[in-house]
């Protein structure tokens, strides 16, 4: 499903930063990786690759059966749009829309009719237990909730790739571990495949795999 | 259309006063349009009708400029086979006795073939004054008035009506009144019928018409028939329908609607500049929301479009206000327009009705939303770019690269350089055009670079006056340069045009009082009409010569001026005795040796011209003009040229001696006094009055009544120019106030542990103005030293396509600094609320905004 072969990335500004440094894996399809590591150890970059939001300096992606490196923006985009799913560790819901519009979004971005689009989104909602909130705006949920919806909108086309940056990392430790639960469930439920990048060792503990990662290569890829 | 509903509305809705003043702009500039054009072509369309209704059923008219021409003209026209019937006409603009009723336009006719071509329905009165033309004739203080002037002052038939004539004031009588519609209509009822030859002799025509109006036989086309004329005639002559007239009127307009329509595009500028702007500064705004968008699926053609949609939209929105506010402007526009003509024609034409015309509003809407959307260009393009990772990362993106620094600065030197090549080394407009464009499109690409050189040149000082907020509103300036340059790039643009102008205005004012202290210095001048610019009236030579006469006159000078046709379009010819013009009010040549111009003008053997002339007909030494005359083709050489500003048309001089012979004319319009030494210019004036009360209509004007007339009409050129700062002044206070809203979300946790360590509120305020001071300072340093180079251009662009007068170049330094405290205290008063903004933030959530 994810091919990492001798990818590299280094990010230029005043010093030249070394932030994944030939890392190569396999992922299968279905799979639950964890990927953990001391801050600045590549965690991110490593999704952000992953996810077609940035582009290796070196090596290749394969997502899908699909190489990323070759392909142009707009194509990254489709790539993106049509097989990963993103949570974030801020959340970074639209703070003027409400609940179900933050998760019809991605679909709207497809051209989903409207009438089809809130169907999806409310089932999605339903889903995480936020059937009550709909209409609210993300000021007025907490974080836990806020990061529930912003599940809601990764799934919003029940994408074969889920990846997940620090999805606890802002939440309080009985709320993360429900955050935790709703993605292991979500993750049985439809089969996807999901990569958390989390520095949170309880988090890493429950996925079958873990990857670590320090100072941008891989030291430990550990099955359970 | 979801995006919009979803991403756009909310943020609009969210900064709605923002939003509707970030159109402001393209709303003033749609307004200028629609009202100006609106107002010209109602008043233009008004004037064409009263021409069409004055004119009856003429088919042809025969001019000889403002000269007039002989009777025996009209024996001879009379005597073709073409022509069915040919009458006689005069015209004057009289001021009547009657309180607040202003001018009058008489229309002098020959009763006895002219009812052929003009219905006269009268309403009441003596039918025998239409039936029997002798009437007329036998009774020469007759007047047909209209149904409207009759009813605003209380008229019937007997009643008797002051007239300022030529040789006096004189008692008219009414003796027909119209019915209304036709002929009243013109000039809103203010119009009179009088005997053609009791006109000549009151409005001082001696034994000239002023046209011929005529009708052809049947199966005669037009053109036949100005063919006949113009061969009979000669080339003196104009031979054209009545509807040729309106020429005159819009080569009068010329020089408004060039302003009207250079103010118009000034402010869509400026609009377009605001919205690049405002919209530079929400896609600065709105990364991280772009920035999720991206990650979301969004590909950079939706967000391109999304923002250009955006635009669309805001220039819509202030289209569509603009084009309401024209609507409402043209009415206003066209009474001003209407006065103009006063200068002219004596009259003011005010039209009925002001009709917007649906072609006018389409294209301005277009123009408008077309503006908007090459304003939102570039943003939109920028907003596509946004990298999703960096977006997500706050502050991450407000450094300029070195790579596009490179760019930039790369791009701005080759642009300097072909705008360098175009101007100085290229031939023709379009070279001279193309190297404005590209000196202010340097200019723009070297703002950011500008900007942080100023900034850090301002930041010792801002360091000095407070040292922790001082030195934080200068370090904004300049570890953001994205989030100001925009707003310095808008505020610098828009005083470069304020100086520009102020110094094309500065400039044409002195050179108007100079030319007003060297061309207008007789001590007194005598002339038909209250003002020196109405040519209806003229003085016989025996005035001149009473004058004289006259103890503590020293001198009089006869000046003759009349429009005459020059290359299709209508000039001003002065004549003068160049002697006397070498005595008194000597000008150095502009161009030519002034010397051999003085003398080969004085001696009749050639023309001297204006320099506004010469620009506009690219006229030098040496070339040849060519006038129509009563006698025939009059070619002289222009033998110099001289600074004046008579008229913007542009002006040719000759002495009185050719005037007379070529033109058998040798009255005056303006008679030139100068005293002798010691004698009382009140004295002299009263005399003048009495010895000719009752026999003369006659205005003496002392040098200081016309000077203080002419720099009150220069006045209010100034005044457009100094209008201007308003426009200069709306974009300093948006775009700070925009720049100011972004800098503070993007300092929140700068700002929030300011004031954990102890900062005070007010030092808190203190370093947000500052900061909008600074942008103020950096934007008015650089619009001032753009403004140089703008000058430069626009008094070259004024030279060859405008006014063709070259002005000195003189920077304009009392509006510069005029403009240092208006746009500081602008600067100030945008950075009022944002700074309160920054105070009342959470602490709490300022530190956690991360």
């Amino acid at each position: 499903m994810i091919d990492l072969i001798r990818v590299s990335k280094q990010f230029d500004g005043k010093r030249k930063v070394t932030a994944l440094d030939e890392v190569s894996f396999h992922v299968e399809r279905g799979e639950m990786v964890a990927i953990v590591g001391p801050s600045g150890s590549g965690k991110s970059t490593l999704l952000n690759l992953i996810g077609g939001l940035d582009r290796p300096t070196a090596g290749e992606v394969h997502v899908d059966g699909k190489r990323l490196g070759g392909l142009s923006d707009d194509q990254m985009t489709m790539v993106r749009r049509d097989t990963i799913g993103f949570v974030f560790q801020f959340f970074n819901l639209l703070p003027s829309l409400t609940c179900l519009e933050n998760v019809a979004l991605p679909l709207h971005l497809r051209g989903w009719a409207r009438r089809k689009a809130d169907l999806r989104a409310r089932e999605l909602l339903e889903l995480v237990q936020l059937g009550p909130r709909l209409e609210h705006l993300p000021e007025e949920l907490s974080g836990g909730e806020r990061q529930r919806v912003a599940i809601a909108r990764a799934l919003a086309i029940y994408p074969p790739i889920l990846l997940a940056d620090e999805p606890t990392g802002n939440l309080d430790t009985h709320t993360g571990a429900e955050i935790l639960s709703l993605i292991r469930d979500l993750h049985e439920r439809l089969g996807a495949t999901v990569l958390i990048v989390t520095h949170d060792l309880t988090v890493a503990g429950s996925c079958p795999r873990t990857i670590a990662l320090c100072d941008g290569r891989i030291v430990e890829d550990t099955r359970r | 259309m979801m995006l919009l509903r979803l991403i756009t509305w909310p943020y609009v809705r969210k900064h709605l006063l923002r939003s509707a003043l970030t159109t402001t702009g393209i709303m003033l500039g749609v307004a200028v349009f629609v009202g100006m054009h609106t107002a010209n072509r109602s008043v233009l369309r008004a004037l064409h009708r009263t021409v069409d209704r004055i004119a009856g059923a003429t088919q042809l008219q025969i001019t000889a400029g403002e000269t007039g021409f002989d009777e025996d003209v009209l024996e001879r026209v009379q005597g073709l086979a073409e022509v069915r019937v040919a009458v006689p006409v005069v015209e004057a603009v009289v001021n009547t006795g009657l309180p607040s009723q202003g001018n009058l336009l008489v229309l002098a006719v020959d009763m006895t073939g002219d009812r052929s071509l003009r219905q006269y329905d009268l309403e009441s009165g003596e039918e025998a004054i239409i039936d029997d033309p002798l009437v007329f004739l036998a009774q020469p203080d007759s007047l047909i008035v209209t149904r409207e002037f009759a009813a605003r002052n209380g008229l019937a038939i007997g009643s008797r009506i002051p007239m300022r004539t030529m040789v006096g004031e004189r008692l008219f009588t009414v003796r027909g009144i119209m019915r209304s519609g036709g002929l009243t209509a013109a000039f809103g009822g203010n119009l009179a019928v009088m005997d053609v030859y009791a006109a000549q002799f009151v409005f001082g025509r001696g034994r000239k018409f002023d046209r011929i109006d005529l009708a052809l036989k049947d199966g005669i086309t037009l053109d036949e028939g100005r063919r006949a004329i113009e061969k009979l005639l000669g080339p003196g002559f104009q031979v054209e329908p009545p509807s040729s007239r309106g020429q005159q009127f819009e080569s009068v307009l010329r020089v408004y609607a060039i302003s009207m329509n250079l103010t118009s595009l000034f402010a869509l500028f400026i609009g377009m500049f605001i919205i690049f702007n405002s919209f530079a500064i929400a896609v600065t705004q709105r990364r991280p929301e772009i920035g999720i968008l991206r990650a979301l699926g969004a590909t950079r053609r939706q967000i391109r479009a999304l923002f250009l949609a955006e635009s669309a939209i805001g220039g819509a929105f202030g289209s569509l206000v603009g084009l309401a506010l024209g609507s409402l402007l043209a009415r206003g526009i066209a009474l001003y327009i209407g006065g103009l003509f006063e200068g002219v024609y004596g009259l003011a034409e005010r039209p009925d009705e002001v009709t917007v015309e649906p072609g006018v509003l389409l294209f301005a809407l277009a123009m408008g939303i077309a503006t908007s959307v090459v304003g939102g260009f570039v943003p939109a393009r920028n907003a596509a770019r946004v990298d999703p990772v960096r977006a997500l990362q706050k502050g991450k993106y407000q450094v300029l690269s070195a790579g596009e620094n490179l760019v930039r600065r790369g791009a701005a030197a080759i642009a300097a350089l072909a705008a360098v090549v175009f101007v100085l080394v290229g031939r023709g407009t379009a070279a001279f055009y193309a190297g404005y464009l590209l000196a202010i499109f340097a200019g723009l690409l070297l703002t950011p670079t500008a900007a942080l050189l100023v900034a850090q040149a301002l930041r010792p000082v801002l360091k000095w006056l407070r040292p922790v907020e001082g030195t934080l509103a200068a370090d904004s300036l300049i570890q953001a340069p994205r989030r100001t340059s925009a707003t310095v790039a808008a505020l610098m643009l828009s005083l470069a045009l304020v100086v520009g102008l102020g110094g094309l205005a500065g400039a044409s004012y002195d050179s108007i009082v100079g030319w007003v202290t060297s061309a207008l210095n007789p001590d007194l001048f005598v002339a038909a009409s209250p003002n020196l610019t109405s040519r209806g009236f003229r003085f016989p030579a025996s005035v001149a010569d009473g004058l004289r006469q006259i103890d503590g006159v020293a001198e009089v000078q006869p000046v003759r001026s009349a429009r005459v046709n020059f290359r299709g379009s209508p000039v001003l010819l002065v004549s003068l005795g160049i002697d006397g013009w070498i005595r008194r009010a000597w000008r150095p040549a502009v161009e030519g040796d002034t010397d051999t111009m003085y003398r080969e003008a004085a001696s009749g053997r050639g023309f001297m011209i204006s320099d506004n002339l010469a620009g506009l007909y690219d006229l030098h030494p040496g070339s040849v003009i060519e006038l129509g005359t009563p006698a025939g083709m009059l070619r002289l050489p222009v033998v110099g040229t001289v600074t004046d500003w008579s008229d913007q048309s542009g002006t040719i001089f000759l002495d009185r001696s050719v005037f007379i012979r070529y033109w058998n004319d040798d009255s005056a319009n303006v008679l030139r006094i100068y005293l002798e030494k010691g004698a009382r210019v009140p004295r002299v004036r009263e005399e003048i009055q009495r010895k000719f009360a009752g026999t003369y209509r006659l205005f003496v004007l002392t040098n200081a009544e016309v000077k203080r007339y002419i720099t009150g009409l220069t006045d209010q050129w100034l005044g457009l120019a100094y209008s201007q700062i308003f426009v200069a002044v709306l974009v300093a206070i948006l775009g700070i106030v925009n720049t100011l809203t972004v800098s503070i979300i993007d300092r929140r946790r700068e700002l929030g542990v300011l004031q954990a360590v102890g900062a005070l509120r007010k030092q808190l305020r203190h370093t947000v103005w500052m900061e909008a001071l600074s942008i103020g300072a950096v934007g008015l340093t650089l619009g001032l030293i753009l403004g140089a180079l703008n000058l430069y251009f626009v008094l070259e662009m004024s030279h060859r396509d405008i006014t063709g007068t070259l002005l000195s170049y003189q920077y304009p330094t009392r509006m510069a600094l005029l403009l240092l405290p208006i746009i500081l205290a602008s600067a100030f008063v945008s950075a009022l609320w944002p700074a309160e903004s920054a105070v009342r933030a959470s602490l709490v959530q300022a530190l956690e905004y991360e």
